[in-house]
Order: C-alpha cells, then sequence, then structure tokens
C-alpha cells in the first residue's frame, strides 16, 4: 500500500502516512479554499488502509494550531470513519499549546462520539 | 447537491448525500403504500435535506469570517511591524542627535579654551618679544664698550620681570591645556576610573570660563576637597556643562550677571546629593514636567536643541546610576537636585 506524504502550505497541513508502520500525522494549520481538496486524498488512503488493516493498529497524531469550519467538518468525518472501523485497534493523540483552550476543547467536542477509538489529549508546550 | 463537491471529487457532505439518497429510494419505495405513513416520512426527509444545506452555509458562512479575520490579524501584524519599524527608526534618529549634540557641546568647549588660551599666550609672546629687543640694546651698548651701571641694572629688572611674566603666562597655558584635555577625555571616552569630585568640577568650569566670562557671570562650587568617586566623570562633566549653558541660554537677558551655584554634600556613606543653581528667571510651572523631554524647547528658532537636559536625564539616569528632579524653587531662578552614589553601578 502507498505512503502518503503531502507537504504544508501556508493555509493547509502537512501530512505523513506510512501505511506499513500504521501512523498517520496531520500537523500544522488548516484553512483551505477548498477542504474536500486538502482532505479527499487522506479519506482515500485511510479508507483504503482500513478496509485491509483488520487485526492491525493505526495511531493518529493531529498536531494542529488552527483550522477553519470546513476542515472540522472534514476531521468529524474522518473521526466518524475511525469509530465505524470497528476491527482496528485505532489511538488518536490530539496535540495541543498547553496554553490553547480553544484547541484543547475541540478535541473534547471531537472526543465525545468516539466509543472505540482511544482519543488522548497531549498538551505540550 | 454538486455545489461543494471539490475538485478532490471528494464531498465534505458526502455521508449526509449518502443518507439523502438512502431516503429518496426509501420514499419510491414505499410509493403506493399508506399516505399518511408516507407523507410523514417525506417530511422528515425534506427537514433532514434542509438541515444539511444549513449545515453547508454553516460552514461556507463561517469559513468566510475565518478568512476574514485571518486576514485581519495578517493586516494587524503588518501595520505593526510598520509601527515597530518606525518607532526604531525614530530611536536611532533622536541617538544621532543626542551624539550630534554631545560633539557640538565638546565642539563650542574647544572654541572657547582655544579663545581663554590665546591670552596667556600673547602675553607671554609680547614679553619675550619686548626682552628680545632690550638684550639687542644691551648687547649694542655691550659691544660699543658704552654700558653703564644704570643701564645694566634697568636690563637686569626688565629681564626678571619679563621671564618671570613668561612663565606665569605659560603655566596658565599649560594649566588650560591640561583641565580641557581632561574634560575632553573623559567627555569623548567615557571611560570609568576614579576621581576627586572636587577636580572635574573645577575642571568643567575652566573649561567653561569663557563662555561665562561673556555675561560676566560667576559660578560658586561647594564641594569637599577630598571627595572620591568610582565612576564617569565625563558624564558628571557633560551635565554640569549642560546645567551651565542651559542657565545661560534661557536664564539671563542681556546685560544681567548670574550666580551660578553648584554645591555638592554627602548623603551617607554611599550616596552624594548635588544640587545646581541659577538665579536667573527660572523654569515656567508649565513646563516643570516636560523640561527633561527630548527635542523639548523654547527656543527651537534660536538654536536650542531641545536635547541638553534630556542628555543630563539620560547620563544621570543611566552611567551615573542616580535621579535628577527639577526643584520647586522657592525663590528665584531654577535648582535641579541630582543624588547619585559615589560608586556608579
Amino acid at each position: 500500500m502507498d505512503n502518503l506524504f503531502i507537504a504544508a502550505t501556508e493555509r493547509s497541513p502537512e501530512v505523513t502516512f506510512d501505511s506499513a508502520v500504521g501512523t498517520l500525522r496531520i500537523k500544522g494549520e488548516s484553512y483551505p479554499e477548498d477542504a474536500s481538496q486538502v482532505f479527499g486524498p487522506i479519506f482515500n488512503a485511510l479508507q483504503d488502509y482500513l478496509v485491509q488493516a483488520e487485526g492491525k493498529a493505526l495511531k493518529v497524531d493531529f498536531e494542529l494550531i488552527y483550522f477553519n469550519s470546513s476542515s472540522a467538518k472534514a476531521l468529524m468525518n474522518m473521526f466518524q470513519m475511525l469509530e465505524n472501523a470497528a476491527d482496528v485497534d485505532i489511538v488518536v493523540n490530539w496535540q495541543f499549546m498547553a496554553d490553547d483552550e480553544t484547541m484543547k476543547e475541540f478535541g473534547e467536542d471531537f472526543s465525545e462520539d468516539l466509543e472505540h477509538v482511544t482519543f488522548n489529549l497531549v498538551p505540550v508546550s | 447537491m454538486s455545489e461543494d463537491t471539490g475538485k478532490g471529487g471528494f464531498s465534505l457532505f458526502d455521508a449526509e448525500e449518502r443518507i439523502l439518497a438512502g431516503a429518496k429510494s426509501l420514499l419510491e419505495r414505499m410509493a403506493g403504500g399508506d399516505p399518511q405513513l408516507l407523507s410523514e416520512v417525506g417530511t422528515l426527509a425534506d427537514a433532514y435535506s434542509r438541515s444539511v444545506r444549513e449545515q453547508r452555509r454553516l460552514v461556507k458562512v463561517s469559513d468566510r469570517l475565518q478568512n476574514q479575520m485571518t486576514q485581519l490579524n495578517q493586516e494587524l501584524a503588518r501595520r505593526r511591524t510598520e509601527a515597530e519599524e518606525a518607532l526604531e527608526k525614530l530611536r536611532q534618529a533622536q541617538e544621532t542627535l543626542v551624539q550630534t549634540e554631545k560633539l557640538a557641546s565638546l565642539g563650542a568647549l574647544v572654541g572657547g579654551v582655544a579663545h581663554e588660551i590665546n591670552t596667556p599666550v600673547g602675553i607671554a609672546l609680547s614679553c619675550a618679544s619686548h626682552l628680545d629687543d632690550a638684550t639687542k640694546a644691551i648687547r649694542v651698548l655691550f659691544e660699543a664698550d658704552d654700558i653703564s651701571v644704570d643701564d645694566f641694572e634697568r636690563y637686569m629688572d626688565t629681564a626678571a620681570d619679563t621671564a618671570k611674566l613668561i612663565v606665569a603666562n605659560c603655566e596658565r597655558a599649560a594649566d588650560l591645556i591640561r583641565s580641557f584635555k581632561q574634560v575632553a577625555v573623559d567627555r569623548t571616552s567615557s571611560e570609568r576610573r576614579t576621581f576627586r569630585l572636587a577636580d572635574t568640577i573645577a575642571e568643567t568650569v575652566t573649561a567653561l570660563r569663557p563662555n561665562l566670562r561673556q555675561g560676566g557671570h560667576e559660578v560658586t562650587v561647594v564641594c569637599p576637597p577630598d571627595l572620591v568617586l568610582d565612576g564617569y566623570p565625563g558624564a558628571l562633566s557633560q551635565v554640569l556643562t549642560n546645567f551651565v549653558m542651559n542657565s545661560l541660554t534661557h536664564g539671563y537677558g542681556a546685560g544681567a550677571c548670574g550666580h551660578l551655584r553648584i554645591e555638592v554634600e554627602p548623603m551617607g556613606d554611599d550616596w552624594l546629593r548635588l544640587r545646581y543653581r541659577d538665579d536667573g528667571k527660572g523654569v515656567p510651572e508649565e513646563f516643570h514636567n516636560r523640561v527633561f523631554d527630548p527635542f523639548f524647547t523654547t527656543r527651537r528658532g534660536s538654536g536650542g536643541s531641545g536635547l541638553g537636559l534630556h542628555i543630563v536625564f539620560n547620563l544621570v539616569t543611566g552611567p551615573l546610576g542616580g535621579t535628577v528632579v527639577l526643584e520647586n524653587s522657592p525663590g528665584p531662578g531654577a535648582s535641579f537636585l541630582l543624588e547619585f552614589p559615589r560608586v556608579a553601578p
């Protein structure tokens, strides 16, 4: 299965997906003109991985500083996708700057509907 | 519902669209069934469809607002950078002006001292030339073997008197040069050293004498003679010079002769109090809290730079590590009070 790397732009995050190890990292800011263009390739890669990942694990690291509403919608779609993959052992690490209360609250909101996914709030400084 | 399907061929509302498609197919499959049930399910499907449309609109509106905010933040950051750069330039310009002003006051000192040295050098020169003439005359008499005891005695007196005058005036010139040299070195090097406060004050006053003499002004110095400080004599000398020049510029009209006073007294073992006072026109009440501001001057048109007392403030609070205030003196004139440590920080 292919790995995925998308470099960051001024308005979109850096994406690193290593399918061999089972890690996905999304890092930076996200307020693109077209959120589906940015998140579409991630969804596709994730979908492919989850279909074939039975019994495997996936670690997802979010290191976001800022995102807009369509990115938030895309993230919710992604969480739904992860939640539905009940056969895969999934851990989400939601990193936020220790003094960024807003980003912490977003993490708490996103984790509300998750039952099968282990969701960690990770403050960093 | 393809409007939000982006170039990636992926819809953010993919899941919702699939549910809507499912609802549509359910309604088709229910066609011909219970009309009441059909109508209720139709209403639900419509409500969900509307809710999804509203979600899309909300996301769009919210994205637009966030974009605006981002742009505003960038604009704000840009303007702040501009303002900070402008402020930095202004500070540099101010710093340059302060340096220029310091050099200009040193230049004025050079001019004054050159003038001051002219007098003793001139006297010494005319004495020497008088002695030369007298020597030539006595030589003529001596060679003609026509010299009387009176002639010789008169020549001896002349030689003794002129030699005494030459020595005294050359010493005076040397003194002036020495004291000016010290002031100039201190002023330009801003080096730290231990110094006798009374000497520094005396040297500074000497260097200012040409300016003082023009208006017939007098300076009284009261300072313990053996008070030794560790710090920056150049800064102190500059402070006193600026005080004096400030008094001479603002304090006295034409023909008025001023009495300036520099008084030093210890405050405990480690601190000193230096009061500078003149008996001129004084500082109007409304200017009291602005005299130390840079570029504040009432004499812009006639050459005031507005930096003299600002430099005083910087030197006293900076190198000297003390404080300076303009006192509300009861009598006439202006009075400045400095308090600073014997050992500069």
